[in-house]
C-alpha cells in the first residue's frame, strides 16, 4: 500500500469512527488497532510522503495540521533537517489545539535560531500568549521566546522575563527563571536588569521555582554572593521543600555561599568544634534531605556535610550515602567512587560497614575494582582477617584484571597491616599453585613485593614469622618447574639471583645458598624453550652467579653454557644483554664465557668482583609503590565527572577555600529571621520546627556573632536593623498574594499561627532596599560605603515603587 | 547541575529520539552515540560496559564530556554529561524511564517508536532546554501531557480535540487544569467513588554466603510500595507496631521528615496513583541509642553488624569436580523454611568461557511425593524444575517454580570446555521468592486519614524477593 493510500486509509477510518461514535465503541476495536500503529508508520514513512506536509500544513484541519506536525517531529527524530518548512510551521503558533502548539513549539525551538526573520513573526503571538490564562500557555510562551537566538528580541525577552517573575503562578516564575541564563547568552548587555530579576525571584515565597533561580545565579552572576546575604537564612530553611532537582541545585549554591562568606569551622585543641550559627543552619538543614529517593540530591547533601562540616558531622554521611549502593548498578558504580575519595582521607568512617562493599560475581567490572580498593581503604586491625578472605576468594575470579587486582590487594594488605603477613604469605603460595596463568604471575609478583618489603624493612621481623623472606625464595626456587607463566618465571630467576647470597657454609658452591645453582641448572637445559623476558634473566642469574663464587668450576661451565646460547639468540635484546654481562664479568672470570673460544681483544676498563658486585646487586631492592591515582588529587571534588572517570575535567568546579572570619553575620539579618514566616507549603512541610521558634526573636538591633573590632562595621550594622524597621512600618500593610500553598493541619499548626501572628504584624516582605543597594553596585567590597551614600534615598526609592524603575548610577 | 541532553536507541545502537542539544554542536550527540557503540562492541559481556563512557573532545574548542547510560528492555537511554556529578544524569535517567512506564505501561523500541509524539512532548516538559529538570511529578505531568490512553485514542482518530479543553483552562472533570494544585505531586480535584489505598511491602534480601556456608554478607532492603486512589486532599497518617526495625530511610517527598523524626510515623498527603512511598533497610537489632558520636557509632555499628545477619530460607552443598577441559557438578538446595513455599527459584552458574556439551539432571530428593524423578534435557516435568544453558552467556540456569517447605533439591551434571582448563564462576547466583512474607515482619498498626470525610479501604501485603550470592 503507498503512503498516500495508507493515510487515506486512516483518515476514512478516523471519520468512520467520528460518525459512529455514539453507536458503540466496541465494534470498532479493530479500527482502533490501525490507529495505535499510525504512529509508528509516521517513523517509519520514506521521505516521498513528506511533499504532502506543506499542503497539510496549509490546511484549515486540526487533524491535518496535527498529521503533518506528527511527521516533521518524526522527520527531526530521524535526524532530517526539516527547515525548509519554518514558514507553514510558524503560521500555526497561534493554533488553538494545544497538542498542535506544542508540537510546533518543539518544532521552532529547534530551527529558531537558522530563521531568525520568520521566528520574528511568531514573536507577536507569544507575547500575547503571555498574558493567557493559563499558567502553562504562559511558560510555554516564555520558554520559547527566549529559546529563540535572535538577539535583536533581546530587550523584548527581557520585558517578558520580568514579568513572568512577578507572575501568580510559581511555575511560570520557574519558567522566567530558567530563562534568565538564556537571555543572557543571547545578550550579556541586559546584564544588570537580570541580576535585579534574580534578586526579585530570591525573594519568592514559594520554594517550586527556588532551585531555577539557584541555576539562573549560577549562570548569570555566579560573583554576586553578596545578593544571597539576606536571603541565606530563608533559604536554608525552605530547602526541605524545595523540588528534588531544585535541592541539588540550591545545595551546591548554598555551600558556595558558606565556603565564602561565613567563618571556617574549627576544632579546639580540647576537641571542642567552634561552629558558626549560620553554617550550623546550613548543615541541619541538609540533613534531613539526606533522606531523599533521589541519589543526586543526597550526593549534594552529603556534599555540603562533607566539605562545611566539622569531623564530628561525618558520620551523618555514611548511611545514607551506603544505602545510595542498592539503588541501581550504575549508581553504584559512581556511588563507589565516591566512597573511595572519601574513605581516603577519613577510613574509619565505613570501616565497620566493609560488609556492604564485598564483591559479588555479577557486579560489573569497575564496580569490582572499586570496592576491592575501597576494601583496602577501609582494612583496620579488627577486620583485616575477614578482608583477606575475602581477597583470596576474588581470586578465583573468571576475569583476569580482577584477579591481579585482588592478588595485589593482598600483597597490599600484608603491607599495611603487619599481623597478616602471614596469612597473605600462605595465602600467595598456595595461589601459585593454580592452574591458571594470571594467579601463577601475579601471586608471584606479589611474592616479590612482599619478600622485598620485608628484607627491606628489618630483618628483625623475618624471625618472628615461621615463613622468612629468603625461605619462600627458596621455596619458589624449588618450585620452578611448576611456575609457567613467562613473567613469573623472570620474577622468580630475579629473586634467587638477587637473594642467592649465604654465609652459611653449604654442600654447594661456597657463599651462595643452596637451592640457588640447581635453579641455573634446570632453567639452562630449557634455555632455548624460555620467552625472551626469561632468558634475559637467566643471563643476569648466571652472572650473579657466577660474581659470588667466581671459583666454582661446575659453575663457570653452566654459565659458559648459558652466555654462549644467547650470543646466538634470535632476540637482539637477548645478545646484547649477553654481551654486555660478559664484558662486565671479563675482570671475574676470564677464561670463563668465550666457550673455548680466544678471548678477545678489549679496551677500556675491566672491572674487579667487588666493581661487578656492586653493579649487578646494589640499589635494585628499591620497592615501587603504585603509581598516584587521581583519587590522590585534592581538587577533585566528590560529585565531578573528574573523580568519577579518573580523567580531568576541565569544567570540574572548585570549591573555595573558606575565609578565616566570614563576613559579618549581621549582613544576614533580614526581616525575615524576625518573623516567623510559615515556609510556604505548609500543607506538606517537612520543614523544621525548631527554626520557628527560634525566629520568634524581634529585629536583631546589635550584632550577633563574629564582630570585628571596626567600629565603622559596627555602625553600619547597628544602623541596618534601624532602617529595616522604618522599611517595615511602611510595607507592614502588605500582604503576600501569592500564597497559594494552604496551610498545613497538623497538631504543630497552634504554635505556627503563634508565630504567623508575630511575623506578619511586622510585615513579610524581605528587604527590598538592601537588595537594591546590591543591585546598583557591582561588588561586595563597597557595598557598606554605598549604604550610608544610598541610605537618604531608600525612602524615597519604596516611595516610587520600587527598584525596578531606576537605573544603576 | 545539568545535564547536556537525552538519546534513546534502539538495540542497533540507532537513535529513536533525542532531546534538542540547542547549547551544543550537531556533532556532540552524535560523538556520544559513537562512542557508546564502540564501548559495547568492545566489551566481552555487555553488561561489563562502564555506565560512564569518557568521551574524549574531538576538537581543542570542546571540553570532554562522559556518556552516562542506562539500558532497559531492548532500548538504551544516553545521557551525556559534561562537568558535572553523574549521579544527577542517572537520577534524571531513572525518573524520565519511571514516567515512561507510568505512561505506556511498559517500555520498548515498538512503544517508543508508537507513542513517539507524547515522548517528545514529555521531554520537553521535563527537560528544560538547558537540561535542568523542569516537572517530573507524574501526576503534575498528566495535567500537561495526556497520556495516549485508549479514550483518547479514539477520540483523536473520531477528530475530537480533547486538548482544547485543556487548553481554555476548564480541563477534565474538576481539575482546574494543569498547575492549579497546591500540592506539587498531588493533582487537585480528584474524585474517585470508590475510595482505596494500597500499600506493597516488597522486601529484598541481599546476601553472600562463602564457600564454607557462612553468610558473610547481607542485607535487607525494603519498600512501600502505594496505590492510591482518594479522592479530595486527604492526609494520611501511617504508623507501625514495629517502627525501630527501619533504618537508613528514604521517602517520598511527600512525607513530613520532621513527623517521623519524631514520633517514626508517616504522615503525607499521597500523590495519586503508584509511587513509592518510602525505603528502608530492615535491622534486626536496632541499637538502642542513634548513633551519635563517632567512637561510640562505630562501636555499636561493629557490634550491629553481627546480629544484622538475615538468615538465609535455603542452604546449597555443591561438589565440583574440575578436570581437563571440562567438571561435573552436583548441587543440592535445601529449603531451610518451615511453613512457606519459595517460589520462581533461579540458580545461574556461569560456566565460563568456551564451555558446552551441558548434561544435567534435575531432581527433586527427599521429602514430599514423587522423589528421585529424573529428568532429561531440560523439558520441564511434572515435578517443577527444570534447566536451560545459555550458549551465549555461558550461563547454566536451573528453575523451580515452587519449593515447599523443607523439601530437598538436586542438580547434578558435567560439562565440557574449549579450553584446557575450565574456568566457571565461583558462585551460584540464587534468586527467588516468598509470597505473602517479610523478612522484617514489619505491621502497620493503624491508617488514619484525615481531611477528608469518607472511609477509605485500606490494603496492606507483603512479598519478598532474595537475591543470593552462594560461593563455592
Amino acid at each position: 500500500m503507498s503512503g498516500g493510500q495508507y493515510l487515506n486509509s486512516i483518515t476514512e477510518n478516523a471519520s468512520r469512527l467520528g460518525m459512529r461514535l455514539q453507536e458503540s465503541f466496541s465494534e470498532h476495536t479493530r479500527d482502533l488497532t490501525i490507529a495505535r500503529g499510525a504512529s509508528a508508520a509516521y517513523l517509519d514513512t520514506s521521505d516521498d510522503k513528506s511533499k504532502n506536509i506543506r499542503k497539510q500544513l496549509d490546511s484549515n484541519s486540526d487533524r491535518e495540521k496535527l498529521d503533518a506536525m506528527k511527521r516533521l517531529v518524526a522527520l527531526i527524530s530521524k535526524g532530517r533537517n526539516v527547515s525548509e518548512y519554518f514558514a507553514q510551521v510558524v503560521k500555526n503558533v497561534a493554533s488553538q489545539n494545544l497538542e498542535i502548539r506544542k508540537l510546533v513549539y518543539i518544532y521552532l525551538l529547534r530551527y529558531a535560531e537558522q530563521e531568525p526573520d520568520l521566528a520574528l513573526l511568531s514573536i507577536n503571538t507569544f507575547q500575547k500568549d503571555l498574558t493567557d490564562s493559563n499558567p502553562l500557555i504562559r511558560a510555554m510562551a516564555l520558554r520559547v521566546l527566549s529559546g529563540i537566538k535572535v538577539p535583536m528580541i533581546g530587550s523584548i525577552v527581557v520585558l517578558a522575563i520580568k514579568k513572568c517573575a512577578a507572575d501568580i503562578s510559581p511555575y511560570v516564575r520557574k519558567a522566567a527563571a530558567l530563562a534568565i541564563p538564556k537571555c543572557y547568552e543571547l545578550d550579556s548587555s541586559h546584564l544588570p536588569a537580570l541580576i535585579g530579576i534574580i534578586s526579585t525571584l530570591l525573594r519568592d515565597r514559594s520554594p517550586l521555582s527556588i532551585g531555577s533561580v539557584a541555576v539562573a545565579f549560577e549562570a548569570v552572576c555566579p560573583t554576586r554572593l553578596d545578593i544571597l546575604h539576606q536571603q541565606y537564612r530563608r533559604l536554608c530553611k525552605i530547602l526541605v521543600d524545595v523540588d528534588e532537582w531544585g535541592q541539588v541545585d540550591l545545595l551546591n549554591l548554598l555551600l558556595r555561599y558558606a565556603r565564602t562568606m561565613l567563618p571556617r569551622p574549627l576544632v579546639r585543641e580540647d576537641g571542642v568544634e567552634e561552629l558558626d550559627t549560620d553554617v550550623k543552619l546550613l548543615l541541619t538543614s541538609a540533613e534531613p534531605v539526606l533522606q531523599s529517593r533521589n541519589p543526586a540530591v543526597v550526593l549534594a547533601a552529603a556534599r555540603v556535610i562533607y566539605y562545611a562540616a566539622p569531623p564530628s558531622y561525618l558520620s551523618k554521611i555514611v548511611n545514607p550515602l551506603l544505602r545510595l549502593l542498592t539503588t541501581s548498578k550504575e549508581v553504584e558504580r559512581v556511588v563507589l567512587v565516591y566512597l573511595l575519595a572519601i574513605s581516603k582521607t577519613t577510613p574509619s568512617l565505613f570501616a565497620p560497614f566493609y560488609p556492604r562493599f564485598l564483591v559479588r560475581t555479577d557486579d560489573m567490572r569497575q564496580v569490582k575494582k572499586d570496592k576491592i580498593r575501597l576494601l583496602l581503604n577501609v582494612l583496620n586491625i579488627d577486620n583485616y582477617s575477614a578482608i583477606l578472605r575475602e581477597l583470596i576468594d576474588y581470586a578465583d575470579d573468571v576475569e583476569d584484571s580482577i584477579v591481579s587486582e585482588a592478588i595485589g590487594a593482598l600483597g597490599k594488605c600484608a603491607r599495611i597491616i603487619p599481623e597478616a603477613t602471614q596469612q597473605c604469605l600462605t595465602a600467595l603460595i598456595t595461589l601459585i599453585r593454580s592452574p591458571h596463568d594470571a594467579v601463577v604471575s601475579s601471586a608471584v609478583m606479589v611474592l616479590k613485593y612482599l619478600v622485598q618489603v620485608q628484607l627491606s624493612v628489618a630483618a628483625p621481623t623475618g624471625g618472628s614469622t615461621s615463613q622468612s623472606p629468603l625461605s619462600i625464595i627458596s621455596h619458589l626456587a624449588r618450585r620452578i618447574d611448576d611456575i609457567k607463566h613467562a613473567q613469573a618465571r623472570a620474577c622468580v630467576l630475579w629473586l634467587v639471583g638477587q637473594y642467592a647470597q649465604s654465609d652459611e657454609p653449604t654442600a654447594g658452591p661456597e657463599g651462595i645458598a643452596s637451592w640457588a645453582p640447581n635453579v641455573l641448572r634446570k632453567i639452562a637445559k630449557t634455555f632455548g624453550q624460555e620467552a625472551s623476558l626469561v632468558k634475559l634473566q637467566i643471563i643476569t642469574l648466571a652472572a650473579k652467579l657466577l660474581v659470588l663464587c667466581p671459583v666454582d668450576r661446575t659453575l663457570g661451565l653452566l654459565t659458559r653454557y648459558v652466555f654462549s646460547l644467547a650470543r646466538y639468540d634470535l632476540n637482539y635484546d637477548v645478545r646484547d644483554r649477553a654481551k654486555m654481562l660478559s664484558s662486565l664479568l671479563a675482570g671475574v672470570s676470564p677464561s670463563g664465557l668465550a666457550n673455548g673460544e680466544e678471548p678477545e681483544e678489549r679496551g677500556g676498563v675491566v672491572l674487579r668482583r667487588e666493581q661487578v658486585r656492586l653493579v649487578l646487586f646494589e640499589g635494585k631492592s628499591g620497592i615501587v609503590d603504585d603509581e598516584p591515582s587521581h583519587l590522590d588529587d585534592a581538587t577533585a571534588m566528590l560529585g565531578s565527572l573528574g573523580l568519577v572517570t579518573g580523567k580531568p575535567v576541565p569544567i570540574d568546579g572548585v570549591l573555595p577555600d573558606w575565609l578565616e572570619n566570614g563576613v559579618e553575620s549581621s549582613l544576614r539579618d533580614s526581616e525575615d529571621d524576625a518573623l516567623p514566616q510559615p515556609v510556604a507549603p505548609t500543607a506538606l512541610s517537612s520543614a523544621q520546627q525548631q527554626y520557628r521558634g527560634k525566629s520568634m526573636t524581634p529585629v536583631v538591633l546589635t550584632p550577633t556573632g563574629t564582630s570585628r573590632p571596626n567600629s565603622r562595621n559596627e555602625s553600619t550594622s547597628a544602623r541596618g536593623p534601624w532602617t529595616d524597621l522604618d522599611k517595615f512600618y511602611e510595607d507592614a500593610g502588605d500582604e503576600d498574594e501569592d500564597e497559594d500553598e494552604e496551610e498545613e493541619s497538623d497538631e504543630s499548626q497552634e504554635s505556627e499561627e503563634e508565630s504567623e501572628e508575630d511575623g506578619n504584624s511586622e510585615g513579610d516582605h524581605p528587604d527590598p532596599v538592601a537588595s537594591h543597594q546590591e543591585v546598583l553596585n557591582s561588588s561586595a567590597s563597597d557595598e557598606e560605603d554605598s549604604k550610608e551614600e544610598n541610605e537618604d534615598e531608600d525612602s524615597h526609592l519604596l516611595d516610587s515603587g520600587g527598584w525596578q524603575t531606576q537605573t544603576p548610577p | 547541575m545539568a545535564i547536556d541532553g537525552l538519546i534513546v536507541l534502539d538495540n542497533t545502537g540507532r537513535p529513536i529520539i533525542q532531546s534538542g542539544f540547542r547549547s551544543t554542536s550537531t556533532a556532540y550527540p552524535l560523538l556520544h552515540v559513537d562512542a557508546f557503540n564502540s564501548a559495547l562492541s568492545k566489551a566481552s559481556r555487555p553488561q561489563d560496559i562502564d555506565p560512564v563512557i569518557y568521551v574524549p573532545a574531538y576538537n581543542n574548542v570542546e571540553s570532554p564530556s562522559a556518556c552516562c547510560h542506562v539500558s532497559c528492555g531492548d532500548i538504551r537511554f544516553l545521557c551525556p554529561v559534561s562537568g558535572d556529578d553523574p549521579l544527577f544524569a542517572f537520577a534524571f535517567l531513572r525518573t524520565f524511564i519511571d514516567i515512561l512506564y507510568e505512561y505506556f505501561g511498559n517500555v520498548s523500541a515498538t512503544t517508543m517508536k508508537e507513542n513517539f509524539d507524547v515522548v517528545y512532548q514529555l521531554l520537553e516538559e521535563t527537560l528544560d532546554s538547558g537540561g535542568h529538570p523542569l516537572t517530573t511529578s507524574p501526576n503534575a505531568l498528566r495535567d500537561i501531557v495526556l497520556p495516549p490512553s485508549l479514550l483518547t485514542k479514539l477520540l483523536s482518530v473520531a477528530g475530537a480535540n480533547i486538548n482544547s479543553t485543556i487548553n481554555s483552562g476548564s480541563g477534565l472533570g474538576a481539575a482546574g487544569g494543569p498547575f492549579s494544585s497546591p500540592i506539587p505531586w498531588r493533582k487537585a480535584g480528584l474524585r474517585y467513588a470508590s475510595n482505596e489505598i494500597y500499600f506493597d511491602m516488597v522486601e529484598e534480601l541481599k546476601a553472600i554466603v562463602n564457600k564454607h556456608g557462612v553468610t558473610v554478607s547481607s542485607s535487607v532492603w525494603g519498600k512501600i510500595e502505594t496505590n492510591s486512589k482518594l479522592s479530595g486532599t486527604p492526609d494520611c497518617l501511617l504508623t507501625f507496631t514495629n517502627a525501630r526495625v527501619l533504618t537508613d530511610c528514604a521517602f517520598h517527598p511527600c512525607v513530613r521528615l520532621q513527623r517521623w523524626t519524631r514520633d517514626k510515623a508517616l504522615s503525607f498527603v499521597p500523590p495519586d496513583g503508584r509511587f513509592v512511598l518510602a525505603e528502608y533497610r530492615y535491622s534486626p537489632n536496632p541499637s538502642t541509642t542513634p548513633a551519635s558520636g563517632s567512637a561510640s557509632a562505630t562501636s555499636t555499628a561493629i557490634a550491629n553488624l553481627a546480629k544484622d545477619n538475615v538468615p538465609i530460607p535455603f542452604s546449597i552443598k555443591m561438589a565440583i569436580d574440575l578436570e581437563a577441559s571440562g567438571g561435573s557438578f552436583d548441587i543440592t538446595l535445601t529449603s531451610r523454611l518451615s511453613t512457606r513455599p519459595l517460589e520462581n527459584l533461579v540458580a545461574e552458574f556461569n560456566l565460563g568461557e568456551g564451555s558446552g556439551a551441558i548434561k544435567c539432571v534435575a531432581s527433586r530428593g527427599l521429602g514430599g511425593f514423587g522423589s528421585r524423578l529424573g529428568m532429561e534435557s531440560g523439558v520441564p516435568g511434572n515435578i517443577g524444575a527444570s534447566w536451560a544453558f545459555d550458549s551465549n552467556k555461558k550461563v547454566l540456569r536451573w528453575e523451580i517454580t515452587s519449593i515447599p517447605p523443607s523439601s530437598v533439591w538436586n542438580l547434578h551434571g558435567s560439562f565440557s570446555t574449549s579450553t584446557s582448563v575450565p574456568r566457571p564462576a565461583h558462585a551460584l547466583q540464587v534468586r527467588f521468592e516468598i509470597q505473602s512474607h517479610t523478612f522484617s515482619a514489619l505491621k502497620v498498626e493503624q491508617l488514619k486519614v484525615t481531611g477528608e470525610t469518607y472511609k477509605p479501604y485500606k490494603g496492606v501485603r507483603g512479598r519478598s524477593i532474595g537475591n543470593v550470592e552462594w560461593r563455592w
